[in-house]
């Protein structure tokens, strides 16, 4: 009898302790994760809004649950001040001037305190610090934003809609956009002026070289001026530029063309815009080309303008003008 | 114990009675449930090492009176001394004292299922805080055991016992207290003539062993007849008639003659 | 005139219970005590119980954790099964369920031991022998059941947990500390604190009304049965009403 109950006793004491480990455990589980056990400190927060934080809602620190939310207290009328109790360990590594703000834990979770280390140096943060805060997006403002936008979606929408439906109707534009020719054209268009407008480049530099030289290098400005051969490569030369530049002009015209064409044609729906965005390497070309064009025709300007003025040239300006005056008053 | 010999010495215990006072004594016994008077102005006395027999139709008040005298009951009215103590007046603790000096034999036996016999036995010692050393517990277990002839039942469950062993165990279990006065209830009820007559004579002998004082609640009228000092008829409530067996077998009154019908 | 009866029933049953509570108060405090008998009560109501418990209790986690498992799936927080299956273990199912379980075997059983006590004058020959029974069968047996079902429920929300484990892992995987680590980060101090006291009212009405029930049982073995029968019927009902007034309390005070 006095057997059987000893070993009874001890089978409920076993089932007991059991029972009780279990729900210690428990216990220090939630513990654990409320920073209960263990050394805290306690810093806090102003917010004009709490956005319905709660006492016992998380503190995290990059992320990581560093601690609770121990009080909330009104300051006044436009200011609450949060109390937090985060773990010792982050007393070396928060600083004064971390910035707290209030947020969600997942789309509809609990409200928690983000608090964001501070790119600026400062010093350690200390046992009931203000901490600044950093206003959080608030939903109701996210939705408000949300509805701008929403309203702006729809406006573009209508456009949209109205452009597509214009581009539909034209005929004019469908043909042009299926018609393969007028592509391969543009394309040939586009390198042809690319062409020329390098050539106009290169043209351009050459003679502001030897500009350079002649300005420089007076044994050679003396041999220049006798040596007829020279001045007779020149007036070709410039000859040349002046075709050059001709057929530059031709080009830019025609490219003016084709460029109010396209203009034309995006706004009144005929053109071929769609060759141009389905084939982004014309569209490269192009932008190219015209630059190349710009800058060629400029180096060409001052070539023409610095000559003119060049007491070397100044002579055959002047002959020309004579001529073209002689011509013109026969 | 079957060669033992009654003897009815009236005028003796009539003189003893008048000597020494009585162990029991219930004097104007009051007791209703409701509106149903049991026991009306009923009076009760029981010498030392005499055998009374309470005799009573079902139901006439009979297991009332005896839960009266063990305290299980609160009468109305009136005063039960058992051994010079008022047991109506008791507060529970001194009643427990007095309660260690009387043994009560169940109708039902009243051995609690979930023990052994030996743990039946040694409750009592236990809660009177009588006993305490284990082999004394244990000596006085045996020995009642082995005056009921059921030493080797020890370590059984009552239920593994029939209806004549579990009514000795629970004699014996009455008797390990050695209690002055004994009251039986009903101790025959529920089992057949031969092992009721075995009961009996037990009854007896203990009595002869021990010198205890018994009362003894029955309809049967074997016991009664074998048992009997002094037999009280219990009618309404009342003590109708007393005197011994041979007596009121002679007696004229209709009422006690349906009793030795 | 059945109706006007039946309330009157109802009354006598409650007032009865009532008066039975109380006299356990006037008198669980009070020497003397019967310690042996109240741990050999926890003995065979607490141990005894904890297959019977324990089994329910895993059976329950892990079907829960199947049952839920594809109305998280459609709504995307699979992840989240763990927590919803721990917070409803732990506040709900594990004590209302364990309790449940307790009332249908320690309630009965006790009813029926009582029951029989009376019925057969046990309860009397105890009294006669310097017992008091009320103390020895009653105060024992209601303190064990109070002290008892809270471990119990522990023990079951446990081996639930780790039924949901099970299930959680039957489909997906989720890793031991992943799993736990979630049921824990899902719990507050007030979903385990109301819980688990509520347990200790739902034991304490188990063995209150299990003994009150054998206690006051009428006499033959028909009598016996009805206490038994009715020791769980009314137990059982009355942890619903003590569970609807823990949520009521807890929620009154704000730890909901």
């Amino acid at each position: 009898m006095i057997k059987k109950s000893v070993a009874n006793n001890i089978k409920l004491g076993a089932f007991v302790i059991a029972s009780l480990i279990f729900l210690i455990m428990i216990f220090y589980m939630i513990g654990k994760n409320k920073h209960l056990f263990g050394a805290n400190f306690t810093v806090k927060a102003r917010f004009e809004n709490v956005q319905g934080l709660k006492i016992g809602n998380n503190v995290r620190f990059g992320g990581i649950d560093i601690g609770t939310v121990k009080k909330i207290e009104i300051i006044n009328d436009t200011l609450m001040e949060v109390v937090m109790t985060v773990d010792h360990k982050l007393k070396k590594i928060l600083r004064k001037n971390a910035i707290a703000s209030i947020g969600t834990d997942g789309l509809v979770g609990n409200k928690v305190i983000n608090i964001e280390a501070n790119r600026l140096p400062d010093h350690a943060a200390e046992e009931n610090d203000i901490l600044l805060t950093q206003k959080s997006v608030n939903t109701d403002e996210m939705m408000r934003t949300l509805d701008r936008t929403n309203n702006d979606v729809n406006i573009v929408a209508e456009n949209l809609k109205i452009i597509t439906q214009k581009i539909n109707k034209s005929q004019g534009l469908w043909d042009l956009i299926t018609n393969r020719k007028i592509a391969i054209h543009f394309n040939k268009t586009a390198e042809n002026i690319e062409k020329a407008s390098m050539e106009a480049n290169k043209i351009g530099v050459n003679t502001n070289q030897i500009i350079r030289k002649i300005s420089n290098g007076r044994g050679i400005l003396g041999k220049m001026i006798s040596d007829t051969l020279l001045y007779s490569n020149f007036n070709q030369t410039i000859v040349n530029f002046k075709k050059a530049g001709i057929r530059t002009d031709s080009f830019l015209l025609k490219a003016e063309n084709m460029i109010n064409n396209i203009e034309s044609e995006i706004n009144y729906g005929k053109g071929p815009i769609h060759a141009l965005l389905v084939d982004s390497s014309n569209t490269l070309l192009f932008k190219k080309s015209m630059l190349n064009i710009e800058k060629g025709t400029e180096g060409f300007n001052e070539i023409i303008d610095a000559m003119k003025h060049h007491f070397l040239f100044r002579r055959y300006f002047k002959r020309i003008e004579n001529e073209k005056i002689k011509s013109g008053n026969p | 114990m079957s060669n033992t010999i009654l003897k009815k010495e009236n005028i003796d215990t009539i003189e003893t009675q008048k000597k020494t006072e009585p162990v029991l004594m219930v004097s104007h016994l009051y007791k209703s449930f409701g509106d149903n008077k049991v026991l009306i102005d009923f009076n009760l006395k029981l010498n030392k090492g005499e055998n009374v027999v309470v005799l009573g139709k079902s139901g006439s008040g009979k297991s009332v009176l005896i839960k009266c005298i063990i305290g299980l009951l609160l009468p109305d009215e009136g005063e039960i001394h058992v051994l010079g103590e008022n047991v109506v007046e008791q507060t529970s603790s001194s009643l427990d004292k007095i309660r260690a000096k009387i043994g009560f034999l169940f109708q039902s036996n009243a051995l609690y299922d979930s023990m052994t016999v030996r743990e039946n036995l040694e409750f009592p010692l236990r809660r009177h805080w009588i006993k305490n050393n284990p082999d004394e517990v244990n000596q006085l277990v045996q020995q009642a055991l082995e005056d009921v002839g059921l030493g080797y039942t020890i370590d059984m469950m009552p239920v593994e016992l029939s209806g004549g062993m579990r009514k000795r165990i629970a004699l014996a279990r009455t008797l390990i207290l050695k209690p002055e006065i004994i009251l039986y209830d009903e101790p025959t009820t529920g089992l057949d003539p031969i092992t009721g007559k075995e009961i009996i004579r037990l009854m007896i002998h203990i009595k002869e062993k021990y010198n205890t004082s018994s009362l003894i609640i029955s309809h049967d009228m074997n016991c009664v007849k074998l048992a009997a000092d002094r037999i009280i008829i219990l009618l309404e409530g009342k003590c109708y008639a007393e005197g011994d067996y041979e007596t009121l077998r002679k007696d004229k009154d209709a009422k006690v003659i349906q009793f030795f019908e | 005139m059945p109706v006007s009866t039946s309330t009157k029933n109802l009354l006598n049953e409650v007032g009865g219970i009532s008066s039975f509570a109380g006299r356990f108060f006037s008198q669980w405090y009070k020497p003397r005590y019967e310690i042996a008998e109240f741990f050999r009560q926890c003995y065979v109501i607490g141990y005894k119980s904890l297959p019977l418990v324990g089994l329910t209790g895993f059976i329950m986690g892990l079907v829960l954790t199947m049952q839920l498992r594809p109305t998280m799936v459609d709504y995307g927080v699979e992840s989240q099964i763990p927590a919803i299956v721990g917070i409803a273990i732990i506040r709900e199912i594990g004590p209302v369920l364990t309790a449940l379980i307790f009332a249908g075997k320690i309630g009965s059983s006790i009813g029926a031991e009582l029951g029989s006590m009376k019925v057969t004058e046990q309860i009397d020959a105890m009294e006669v022998s310097g017992t008091n029974p009320f103390k020895y069968l009653v105060v024992s047996r209601v303190l064990a059941a109070t002290c008892m079902l809270p471990v119990l429920t522990v023990m079951s929300d446990a081996i639930s947990l780790y039924g949901s484990y099970l299930g959680v892992n039957i489909r997906g995987t989720t890793s031991f500390s992943l799993f736990w680590i979630q049921v824990f980060e899902s719990l507050d101090f007030y979903d385990v604190i109301p819980a688990f006291i509520k347990t200790y009212f739902f034991g304490f009405a188990v063995g209150l009304i299990g003994c009150y029930k054998g206690y006051f049982s009428s006499k033959g073995t028909e009598g016996v049965g009805r206490s038994a029968n009715s020791a769980v019927v009314v137990s059982s009902i009355l942890i619903f009403i003590i569970d609807l007034l823990a949520v009521q309390i807890t929620d009154v005070l704000g730890y909901n």
